[in-house]
């Protein structure tokens, strides 16, 4: 870590500034660089607001007794539209509170986005390491499968996987974890062979660092920066894909999932009760949407290739 | 060139029975298959005469075999969901969604590379922000809401269009020698035809194309303004020629090469909508079939899907890279 600071900053300054702070300096200039344009900025804004709404779920709505994730039954207040007291976005067929449904969806969106970006970029460093590390035939057939992955389209595969594992959370999940991958470890293999040329590597083989040591030390914060942006539009695309998934009727029936609040709104259309599906379709494209325009945003700060674009 | 088009299409099928070989055995994971074929009161003999039939009896590795073997012979299984022959199926079906996906691609990719230029020329003014937010849009749209929403204010308001792929009384007016509703109302010459399959298109093709839309806007604007900033530009204008002949002629030729992937990129994801578009809006596609089968635990016909569509994937992805030489005279292609 102590020859990149050599690398980049003028010598004075390093033999006055600690390399945290050098550190927590440059963190400090690219995050006001990533936030200086109007639309990440707004989209970071949106994240924090359903963030926390996520978060502090249950001081918004009370939780359902019932299991938080499942939408309570109001039976006096069947299908009422926006505004009713009690229920600001109205109820759904079977008396589920919308902005109930809204609310711990966004948890229940967090936490599928959180696990699945987690497993891929756990897989993707397992296998990208792997193969960027031992090289040779391993990789060659690492890298054929990764391939072979990228190849396959990313909304049919999941659903036949997690038609196959039976209609749960966990099952989406490892459904979409099991197709995002591939890409994680492409970049971590390719940021493994380009960064162990660099000088620094050399400098700590050099001084005697152990392979592991290397690779912890040198090698892997430095291919951070691809995987965080693609990681921040993972997230996105996590949650488009599982309300996608849930939308089709891989997800529990009655839970507060805005694909599945959508799927189950759908009936309603007929019957002129549009906000049953509107607004939790409308959370999912925010969601979408805020994670797209940062990731974006971050992409255009931190990777040079796409300067100016 | 051709050594390396050659060498791609032999390394296809390996891919094809790879990805083929993965999707069996997932979806042999969850157990035996039988499900979907059987009927209450079955006797015993029955289900094993049924096992027998769909090779069921046997290990998975030989079950792959029997189905590879099918597929030779052209034979992909039976649809529990359809009642009949996979590949029946598909032959039925397969012009509904390609008569969608072509009504979707054109308007993407007229409209996509359209704006892109638009908004590449309008750099950094409000117009080019309002096109990049429609962009954004598209790529972050759940298809399953943006159709809901348009048959919301379009079909149970305001009534402008219609639900499904026909009008009953008008399809069966007029013969359907080729089943692409377009084109047999042209054949027959029925102006009521055609006006009926143009109306029910425009809502499920709005909706299946506008993520591509997207794509296309973003591909063609960052790469025209990379063009825009080349010498040989400045030497075209230095020469004279008019802003508009600089960007048509010059600039927007060699943009459109980086964009021509997206837009193949963009055909296969479309072709993955339609399992989403076409349940919206009652399309009687492929892609109804699948989210059917999917839901209904049909193997056979989520398989052959699974398969069709990487299959079909991958060919764009050749024919991209194939048309990427063509276009750019720079792009040397490696001859290992």
């Amino acid at each position: 870590m102590w020859f990149q600071t050599v690398r980049t900053e003028t010598a004075p300054r390093v033999l006055r500034d600690t390399p945290i702070r050098v550190k927590a300096r440059r963190l400090w200039a690219t995050t006001r660089e990533v936030f200086s344009r109007g639309s990440t900025a707004f989209g970071a804004t949106l994240i924090a607001a359903m963030l926390t709404m996520a978060i502090f779920a249950p001081l918004i709505v009370d939780e359902n007794p019932r299991g938080a994730y499942q939408m309570p039954r109001d039976l006096t207040a069947v299908a009422v539209p926006p505004g009713t007291e009690g229920h600001p976005l109205g109820t759904t067929r079977l008396g589920g509170d919308v902005l109930y449904g809204i609310v711990w969806g966004a948890r229940l969106s967090l936490q599928l986005s959180l696990y699945v970006v987690a497993g891929a970029v756990l897989m993707g460093l397992i296998v990208g390491c792997t193969a960027g590390i031992v090289g040779g035939k391993v990789d060659a057939f690492l890298m054929r499968t990764v391939d072979v992955f990228l190849s396959i389209p990313t909304l049919v595969f999941p659903l036949a996987i997690a038609a196959i594992l039976g209609p749960s959370f966990v099952n989406i999940v490892v459904a979409l974890a099991a197709i995002m991958w591939a890409r994680y470890a492409r970049i971590i293999r390719s940021q493994i062979l380009q960064v162990r040329e660099e000088d620094y590597v050399d400098a700590a083989r050099t001084i005697g660092d152990s392979k592991f040591g290397i690779i912890r030390k040198d090698i892997l914060p430095n291919s951070l920066t691809p995987v965080a942006v693609q990681a921040t539009l993972d997230m996105g695309h996590a949650v488009l894909l599982g309300a996608t998934l849930a939308f089709i009727g891989l997800a529990v029936a009655g839970q507060a999932e805005w694909g599945t609040l959508v799927s189950e709104g759908q009936a309603d259309i007929i019957a002129g009760r549009w906000w049953t599906s509107a607004f939790p379709g409308l959370m999912v494209f925010l969601w979408a949407l805020s994670f797209n325009l940062v990731g974006d945003g971050l992409r255009d700060v931190l990777d040079p290739r796409t300067e100016g674009r | 060139m051709h050594r390396y088009i050659t060498r791609r299409l032999l390394a296809l099928p390996f891919v094809i029975v790879v990805v083929s070989i993965l999707v069996f055995s997932m979806t042999r994971l969850g157990g035996t298959t039988i499900g979907p074929y059987l009927e209450p009161g079955m006797t015993d003999e029955e289900i094993a005469a049924l096992e027998e039939r769909f090779n069921l009896d046997e290990p998975v590795p030989m079950q792959y075999l029997a189905w590879l073997g099918g597929v030779i012979r052209g034979e992909l299984g039976w649809s529990a969901v359809a009642a009949s022959p996979v590949v029946d199926v598909f032959r039925s079906r397969i012009p509904a969604s390609f008569e969608l996906g072509v009504a979707a691609s054109l308007w993407a990719v007229t409209l996509g590379i359209g704006l892109g230029t638009f908004s590449a020329r309008r750099r950094n003014r409000l117009s080019d922000q309002l096109t990049s937010v429609f962009a954004v849009g598209g790529a972050s749209m759940p298809t399953f809401w943006l159709g809901i929403v348009l048959l919301i204010i379009f079909w149970s308001y305001l009534g402008w269009f219609p639900h499904g792929r026909s009008d009953f009384r008008v399809w069966a007016s007029i013969p359907h020698p080729t089943n692409f509703y377009v084109i047999d109302s042209i054949l027959a010459g029925s102006w009521a035809g055609l006006k009926d399959a143009v109306w029910h298109l425009v809502l499920p093709a709005l909706t299946l194309g506008y993520g591509a839309v997207g794509i296309v806007t973003r591909m063609m604007r960052s790469s025209l303004l990379e063009e825009m900033g080349k010498d040989y530009v400045d030497a075209a204008r230095a020469r004279g020629l008019p802003e508009r002949l600089v960007v048509r002629r010059h600039a927007r030729r060699n943009a459109f090469i980086p964009t021509v992937t997206v837009i193949g990129l963009s055909i296969g994801i479309m072709f993955e909508g339609t399992v989403v578009v076409e349940t919206i809006f009652g399309w009687p596609g492929l892609g109804s079939w699948m989210a059917d089968s999917v839901l209904s635990g049909d193997q056979a016909t989520t398989l052959a899907f699974v398969i069709f569509t990487s299959i079909l994937f991958l060919c764009i992805n050749l024919l991209v890279d194939v048309t990427y030489g063509y276009l750019d005279r720079r792009v040397v292609l490696r001859k290992t």
